[in-house]
C-alpha cells in the first residue's frame, strides 16, 4: 500500500481485516461473502448504492450485531465483539449518521457521557478534548452549548467522541449526508489530519466524487457482497458507479416542462410556531401549478417536515393560509384535506406512511379509509381494496409474494414503490413528495422518478422535499430554498449547481459555508432521526 | 405446477375418500377398542389418506395467509403437519365426547371420527404455518404450566397427576359443566370489553368498576322500576351499558382532553366506583334487607328476569344464562367491528402505530375516547348474566374482580373473539374443578397458580414463537424473492 506513511508500517498487520463475512437478515438481502482489508493509517471507502448493505457490513464490525459466518481481525487477531463496547475496547469507534447528542449538555458533558471512567468529568477531561482537539486540527471547544453548534461542528464533537474512547479505526457512516458542500471539504480537511496522526478511517459513501477526493482506497459493495477494490488514482467515477450498480447510474431528470397557469395549491404567509413559541416554518408563500414539481432544498431541519405537516394539516398553522384549488383548506382535518385529493409520501415511512405488521392489502386502505375502493360506506371493501392492492403491485412493480405478506416483510423500496402507488390511487390533485427515493435501490429510484414524472406529465401538482440535492435538481420545475423555516432564494434547476445550492441552503456565500444553520431547527432535527433506510 | 399433465383427484373426492375412511374405521374398530382409541385411528388413517393423495390433489391455495409458499419447508414439515394431525384428532376426540353425551357410544364415535375426518383434509390443506405457530404456542404454554403446576404439588408432597385426576373428573360433571359455562359467559363479556382497549394499546383496568356500578344501577332500575317483560330486559340492559360507558367515558375524556394516563385514571375510577356503590347499598338509599345479614337492591319481578336454558343435554338439572346469546352476540359484533367496518380498521391502525394513523387522516383522540367509551358499554354488561339469569338482585355478595380476570383471559386469548371463548371456559374449568381439592385435603389455591402459569407462559411463549415465526416467514419471502430479483437481474 503506497499510501501508508512510513516503509516501516508496511509490515505492520492491517488495521481490520473482515473475511467471508455474511449476516443474514429477514426480507432484504444484508451481507454474503465479504472480504475487506484495510491497512492502517489510510482512508478507506466502502462505496455502494442505498441498500447494498453497507450500513449493515458496518453495524457488524462495530459490534452492534454478530455475523452469521465469517471473522474479524483487528490488527491482525481474531475478535468477537458482543456489544459496540467490545468494539471501542478494540480502538473501533463508529460515527453514525444520525448524531447521538444531547442538545442541552456542553461539549464536554457530551463527550465524556458513558467514558467518565478515562479521563474523569472535570479538568482532566477538558484538558485532554482540548489536548485531542489540538492535535486533530478540530477547533472543538469543550463549553460550548451543543445546541449552539451547526452540523458540521456536532460532527466533530462525534468524531471527538470516539478519539475521547480511544479509538485507532474511525467509521464514518454516510458522513456527508447532512452536509453542504462546503462542510463536506473542512470534514475531508479533518480525516487527513487524523490520516496524518495515524489514525485510520473507513468511510461510508455512495458519492463517487467524495470518495475519489479522499480515500486512499476504495472497495465496492453491491447487492450484499464486495465486488471490487479500486485505486482512486487509476479509476474515474464513472468506473465506479458501472461497479456499484452493475449497470449505468440512473439520472433524474426531467423532459419537456408540463407547468401550466392553474394554481393547485397556494400558501399565502404561513407561519407554524414550534411548542416554545420559535417560528419553525416563517412566513412562507408559495404557489404550485398544475403539472408542476417545486422542490425545496434545504438542510434537514429547518422546517420542511413542519412545512409538510402544516399543508396535510398535521400540525396547527400559527397564521397565513393555504387553499387548494381555490378553497381555503387551512383548518382542514386531515382526512378532509386528503379527501379534498392530496397525496402523501411521507419521509418517515415507517412512522407515518405503513402499517408494518398488516397485510399489504390492509395497508392499501390507509389514508384511504374514507374512499372507494376501499370501503363501502362504513364498512371495509376487502374485494375492493385486494383488488385495487394487485393492481398496485403490478403497476408499480412491487416486489412481493402476494398481496397478504405483511409490509415489515418487504424491502425499503418494495414498501415504499407501494405506497407511492396508494398515494396516486384515487387522482390526486396534489402530491407531497417527502424524500421519495430515501433508502431506496437504485432501480427502485428510477422507477419511482419515472412515476413521479408520468404524473406530472397527467397534470399533478407535486411538492418534492429531498435531501438529494442531484434529485432535487433533476426532478424540479422550481426550485426553492428553505432556511430557519423562510423561503430564502429561488433557484432555476436547469442552471444550478449543487454546490451553489448547498451554499444557499447554509445562507452563506460561496465560501465560509460555517454552518450555523440548524439554530433554528435543531429541535425539530431531533425528531427526525428515524433511520429509513428500510432495514438493510 | 406438479398437476399439469397426471392424473388427479378432485379435492371434494379426497375429502369424501377420507371422511369414509375414517368414520369406517373408527365404527368398525369401536367393536373391539375403546371408543378413543377406535376413534384415535380412525383419524390417523383419514390423515394418512389425505397426505398420501396430496401430491395429486389439485389444490393451488396451499399457499399461507401470510403469503409464503409453505409447502416442502422445513417449517411446514416438522410443525404445520403434526399441528395439523394434532388437530384433527382432537377435534375428533372433543366432538365425540361432547356427542356421547347425548348419543349412544358407537354413533358419537363415528361421528367424532367424521368430524376429525373431515379436520384432517382441512387442516392438512389450509392450515397456515402462522396458525399452526400459534396453536404450537398455546400446546406448549399448556405443557409448560401443567409441568409447573405438577413440580408445585409435588414438591408440596402431593400426588400432581392423581390431583389432575380428581380435577378433570369433577370439572366434567354434568352440574360442573353448566357452571363453567356460566361464569365463561360473565368471564368472556369481561375480557371483551378490556380486548376493545388492547386493540387500541388502551388498558382499560377500570372493567371492575365499570361492571360493579353498572350493575348495581341496572339492579336498582330493574328492582323499583316494574315494566312489562322485554321493555324490562331492555330497559336494564340498556342502563347496564350506559352506566358502564359514562364511567370508562370519564378515563377517555381525561386521557383525550388531558393526557391522564388511562391506567391510572380507571384505578382511581374502580377506588371512587367502590365508594359509590358502598354509599348506594345501604338501606337508607338504594337497598333493602335482603336476608338477615345481607342487604342488597330490591329483587325484580320475574318479567324483568331472563330465562335460562335447560342444560338437560349436559346431563344437568342446572340452566344455563339465557344472556349466553347476548355475549354471542356481542363476540360477534366485537368481530365484525374490529375487522369489517371502517371504525374497526382506524382502531387497529391507531393501535399499531399511532403516528401513521394520523398522517392518514384518523382522528387519534376520537378513537380514545370512543374505544374507552365502547370497552366501558361491554363492561358494564359482564354482571347482567348473574343478574338477570341468577340472584336477580345486587347485593353485598355480588361476585366482584370479574374486571381483573377479564384482563388475564383478554391476554390468554390474544384478544381474539374465538381465543377468548377458549381462554374463559380454561379460566372457568380451572375455578370449578379445583373446588373438589379441599375435599381431598389440597389446597385449592393450586388452580389459582396453575391459572397465573398459564397466562404468563401463553403471554410469553406466544410472544417468543411468533416473532420467531415471523423472522422465519420474513426470511422465506427474501429468499424467494431473492431468487426472482437474482434470475430478473441476470435476464437483463
Amino acid at each position: 500500500m503506497s499510501s501508508t506513511p512510513s516503509g516501516d508500517e508496511a509490515l505492520e498487520p492491517f488495521a481490520v481485516e473482515l473475511h467471508g463475512i455474511t449476516k443474514r437478515f429477514p426480507g432484504v438481502v444484508a451481507n454474503h461473502d465479504i472480504d475487506i482489508t484495510v491497512a492502517p493509517g489510510t482512508v478507506h471507502a466502502i462505496v455502494g448504492e442505498n441498500g447494498a448493505g453497507k450500513s449493515t457490513l458496518m453495524k457488524t464490525l462495530y459490534g452492534m450485531h454478530k455475523p452469521d459466518e465469517g471473522q474479524i481481525l483487528v490488527r491482525g487477531q481474531e475478535v468477537r465483539f458482543n456489544s459496540p463496547s467490545d468494539a471501542i475496547r478494540h480502538g473501533i469507534g463508529m460515527v453514525h449518521q444520525h448524531f447521538m447528542l444531547a442538545d442541552n449538555l456542553t461539549v464536554l458533558e457530551n463527550v465524556v457521557l458513558g467514558a467518565e471512567r478515562k479521563h474523569g468529568i472535570g479538568r482532566n477531561a477538558r484538558s485532554r478534548i482540548q489536548e485531542l482537539s489540538a492535535q486533530y486540527g478540530l477547533g472543538v471547544d469543550p463549553d460550548r452549548l451543543m445546541e449552539e453548534l451547526g452540523v458540521g461542528d456536532r460532527q466533530r464533537v462525534e468524531i471527538l467522541k470516539v478519539l475521547y474512547r480511544g479509538a485507532e479505526t474511525i467509521i464514518l457512516d454516510e458522513p456527508t449526508a447532512v452536509l453542504v458542500p462546503q462542510e463536506v471539504d473542512e470534514l475531508f480537511d479533518n480525516l487527513r489530519e487524523l490520516k496524518r496522526e495515524g489514525l485510520t478511517v473507513i468511510f461510508i459513501s455512495h458519492k463517487l466524487d467524495e470518495v475519489l477526493s479522499v480515500a486512499d482506497e476504495i472497495t465496492v459493495i453491491r447487492r450484499g457482497t464486495t465486488v471490487a477494490t479500486a485505486d482512486p488514482r487509476a479509476t474515474t467515477a464513472r468506473e465506479l458507479a458501472t461497479l456499484m450498480v452493475g449497470g449505468e447510474l440512473p439520472v433524474p431528470e426531467l423532459r419537456e416542462s408540463t407547468v401550466t397557469d392553474h394554481v393547485v395549491l397556494s400558501m399565502t404567509g404561513v407561519t407554524v410556531r414550534s411548542p416554545e413559541d420559535r417560528p419553525v416554518v416563517d412566513d412562507v408563500s408559495l404557489d404550485i401549478r398544475q403539472g408542476e414539481i417545486v422542490g425545496i432544498a434545504g438542510v434537514e431541519g429547518n422546517g420542511q417536515s413542519e412545512l409538510i405537516e402544516a399543508i396535510m394539516g398535521m400540525r396547527r398553522i400559527a397564521s397565513g393560509t393555504i387553499t387548494l384549488e381555490g378553497r381555503d383548506i387551512t383548518d382542514w382535518a386531515t382526512l378532509r384535506i386528503r379527501e379534498a385529493g392530496v397525496g402523501y409520501i411521507p419521509e418517515d415511512r415507517h412512522r407515518h406512511g405503513v402499517l408494518l405488521e398488516s397485510p399489504l392489502w390492509e395497508n392499501r386502505i390507509l389514508g384511504h379509509q374514507t374512499r372507494r375502493p376501499s370501503v363501502r360506506g362504513s364498512w371495509i371493501n376487502r374485494a375492493g381494496a385486494r383488488a385495487d392492492s394487485e393492481r398496485i403491485v403490478s403497476e408499480y412493480d412491487v416486489r412481493t409474494p402476494n398481496i397478504d405478506v405483511i409490509a415489515d416483510a418487504l424491502s425499503g423500496g418494495n414498501q415504499q414503490k407501494f405506497i407511492i402507488g396508494r398515494e396516486m390511487s384515487g387522482d390526486p390533485r396534489f402530491l407531497v413528495a417527502a424524500h421519495p427515493t430515501r433508502g431506496v435501490d437504485v432501480g427502485a429510484q428510477s422507477a419511482i422518478w419515472e412515476q413521479l414524472r408520468e404524473a406530472r406529465a397527467a397534470g399533478l401538482a407535486v411538492l418534492l422535499i429531498s435531501a438529494d440535492l442531484d434529485e432535487l435538481i433533476g426532478m424540479s420545475d422550481t426550485l426553492h430554498v428553505i432556511l430557519r423555516g423562510r423561503l430564502v432564494a429561488e433557484a432555476d434547476p436547469t442552471s444550478v449547481t449543487p454546490e451553489q445550492l448547498g451554499s444557499a441552503m447554509t445562507g452563506a456565500g460561496l465560501d465560509g459555508a460555517d454552518a450555523h444553520t440548524t439554530e433554528g431547527g435543531s429541535g425539530a432535527e431531533g425528531t427526525n432521526r428515524n433511520e429509513s433506510e428500510g432495514g438493510a | 405446477m406438479s398437476n399439469s399433465g397426471r392424473r388427479t383427484v378432485a379435492a371434494p373426492v379426497v375429502l369424501l375418500l377420507a371422511v369414509v375412511l375414517g368414520v369406517a374405521a373408527t365404527f368398525a374398530l369401536d367393536l373391539f377398542l375403546l371408543w378413543w382409541a377406535a376413534l384415535l385411528i380412525g383419524v390417523t388413517l383419514a390423515f394418512g389418506l389425505v397426505a398420501a393423495l396430496a401430491p395429486i390433489t389439485p389444490d393451488e391455495r396451499r399457499i399461507g395467509a401470510d403469503g409464503t409458499k409453505e409447502e416442502g419447508t422445513p417449517l411446514h414439515n416438522v410443525l404445520v403437519l403434526p399441528m395439523s394431525f394434532i388437530l384433527a384428532v382432537a377435534g375428533g376426540l372433543v366432538s365425540a365426547w361432547v356427542l356421547d353425551l347425548q348419543l349412544i357410544e358407537p354413533v358419537a364415535a363415528a361421528l367424532g371420527a367424521l368430524v376429525g375426518s373431515a379436520l384432517a383434509f382441512v387442516l392438512f390443506h389450509r392450515l397456515a404455518a402462522m396458525m399452526a405457530l400459534s396453536f404450537a404456542a398455546v400446546l406448549s404454554a399448556g405443557v409448560i404450566a401443567i409441568a409447573v403446576t405438577a413440580a408445585v404439588l409435588y414438591f408440596s408432597g402431593i400426588a400432581p397427576f392423581q390431583t389432575f385426576g380428581r380435577m378433570a373428573e369433577f370439572g366434567t360433571r354434568p352440574d360442573s359443566m353448566v357452571q363453567i359455562i356460566n361464569s365463561s359467559i360473565t368471564y368472556y363479556l369481561a375480557a371483551v370489553a378490556v380486548a376493545i382497549g388492547f386493540k387500541m394499546k388502551l388498558f382499560n383496568i377500570g372493567v371492575d368498576g365499570q361492571y360493579r356500578l353498572a350493575a348495581l344501577l341496572a339492579a336498582a332500575v330493574g328492582g323499583y322500576l316494574v315494566l312489562p317483560p322485554v321493555i324490562s330486559q331492555i330497559v336494564i340492559i340498556a342502563t347496564a351499558i350506559v352506566v358502564g360507558g359514562v364511567w370508562a367515558g370519564i378515563a377517555g375524556y381525561l386521557k383525550v382532553a388531558r393526557g391522564v394516563s388511562e391506567v391510572i385514571s380507571t384505578i382511581m375510577l374502580n377506588a371512587i366506583a367502590t365508594g359509590i356503590t358502598a354509599y348506594l347499598l345501604s338501606t337508607d338509599r338504594l337497598a333493602v334487607e335482603i336476608s338477615t345479614n345481607n342487604i342488597g337492591t330490591p329483587p325484580m319481578p320475574e318479567s324483568a328476569w331472563v330465562p335460562g336454558i335447560p342444560a338437560g343435554f349436559l346431563g344437568s338439572q342446572r340452566e344455563i344464562y339465557g344472556l349466553v346469546f347476548l355475549a354471542a352476540a356481542v363476540g360477534v359484533l366485537y368481530w365484525m367491528m374490529l375487522n369489517r367496518t371502517r371504525f374497526g380498521f382506524e382502531l387497529r391502525a391507531t393501535g399499531q402505530s399511532q403516528t401513521a394513523a394520523e398522517a392518514s387522516g384518523v382522528n387519534v383522540k376520537k378513537m380514545v375516547f370512543l374505544s374507552m367509551l365502547f370497552s366501558g358499554m361491554i363492561a358494564g354488561l359482564v354482571g347482567l348474566p348473574q343478574l338477570l339469569g341468577h340472584s336477580h338482585y345486587y347485593a353485598l355478595d355480588f361476585p366482584a374482580g370479574i374486571g381483573f380476570i377479564g384482563i388475564a383471559i383478554a391476554l390468554l386469548g390474544r384478544n381474539h373473539p374465538v381465543g377468548i371463548v377458549f381462554a374463559a371456559l380454561l379460566w372457568a374449568f380451572l375455578d370449578q374443578a379445583a373446588g373438589i381439592l379441599p375435599f381431598d385435603g389440597i389446597p385449592q389455591e393450586i388452580a389459582v397458580i396453575a391459572q397465573a402459569t398459564i397466562v404468563l407462559t401463553v403471554v410469553v411463549v406466544y410472544e417468543v414463537v411468533h416473532r420467531w415465526g415471523r423472522r422465519y416467514q420474513q426470511q422465506q419471502i427474501g429468499k424467494q424473492l431473492g431468487r426472482t430479483v437474482e434470475s430478473s437481474g441476470e435476464a437483463q
